[in-house]
């Protein structure tokens, strides 16, 4: 997974009528936008380090500087 | 088949210095019952929900205690690499419902015991495809031509 400032990442919910979560990349701990990511949950959530598996996928958004 | 390839959930990790009651609200977000503790880049510990309830909860600590007061650890881990049987024997030997998963000494997320359960049940799901499917749609083979 690669992902960069900004991005959104969804982890699919794993029981069956349990919604999608999705978190906001706040900065890459990882080489060349590798993981670890730390990411904030929700609009006003707490800060975490997310190891990504094969439950997230990464939503890109354009990025303007 | 490799540990890291039975990775389905993502793992969270949390600093040391973050209080109970941030990492209470970290699980409740990203919806985890377990997170690792890691200093920099190295895990120093684990968290789990039942650690909330028996260390914290059950002993009237303070939720604005750090987090790094109510881990587990040292952390038992497994390499990413490793084969499933390596995961098999020290669940088995340590009586763990969780292992971290490392590689190059750095974690990379959690391997639940939840995970290879799923992963036994499937294989023998396989397994026994062919005998129900023996058994439900049951065919006669074809004689065989008695030669003379």
């Amino acid at each position: 997974m690669r992902a960069s400032v900004g991005d959104r990442i969804v982890i699919h919910g794993h029981r069956i009528g349990e919604p999608n979560r999705d978190c906001e990349v706040l900065e890459m701990r990882g080489h060349d936008g590798a993981p670890p990511y730390l990411v904030r949950w929700g609009d006003n959530g707490h800060e975490a380090l997310f190891f990504p598996g094969s439950d997230a996928f990464v939503e890109h958004y354009e990025h303007t500087t | 088949m490799r540990t890291v390839e039975m990775l389905h959930r993502s793992g969270v990790g949390v600093a040391p210095s973050r209080t109970i009651r941030e990492v209470a609200g970290v699980m409740e977000q990203a919806g985890v019952g377990s997170v690792a503790v890691v200093d920099g880049d190295r895990l120093v510990g684990i968290v789990t929900d039942r650690d909330l309830v028996r260390r914290v909860l059950a002993l009237g600590l303070q939720a604005d205690a750090r987090v790094d007061f109510v881990m587990t650890t040292p952390v038992i881990t497994v390499g990413a690499d490793d084969s499933l049987d390596v995961a098999f024997g020290l669940f088995a030997t340590h009586g763990l419902r969780r292992l971290a998963v490392m590689r190059d000494d750095r974690f990379v997320g959690m391997l639940t015991i939840d995970d290879l359960l799923v992963s036994v049940v499937e294989q023998l799901g396989s397994l026994a495809k062919p005998i129900t499917a023996e058994i439900l749609f049951a065919q006669r083979d074809p004689a065989v031509p008695v030669v003379l």
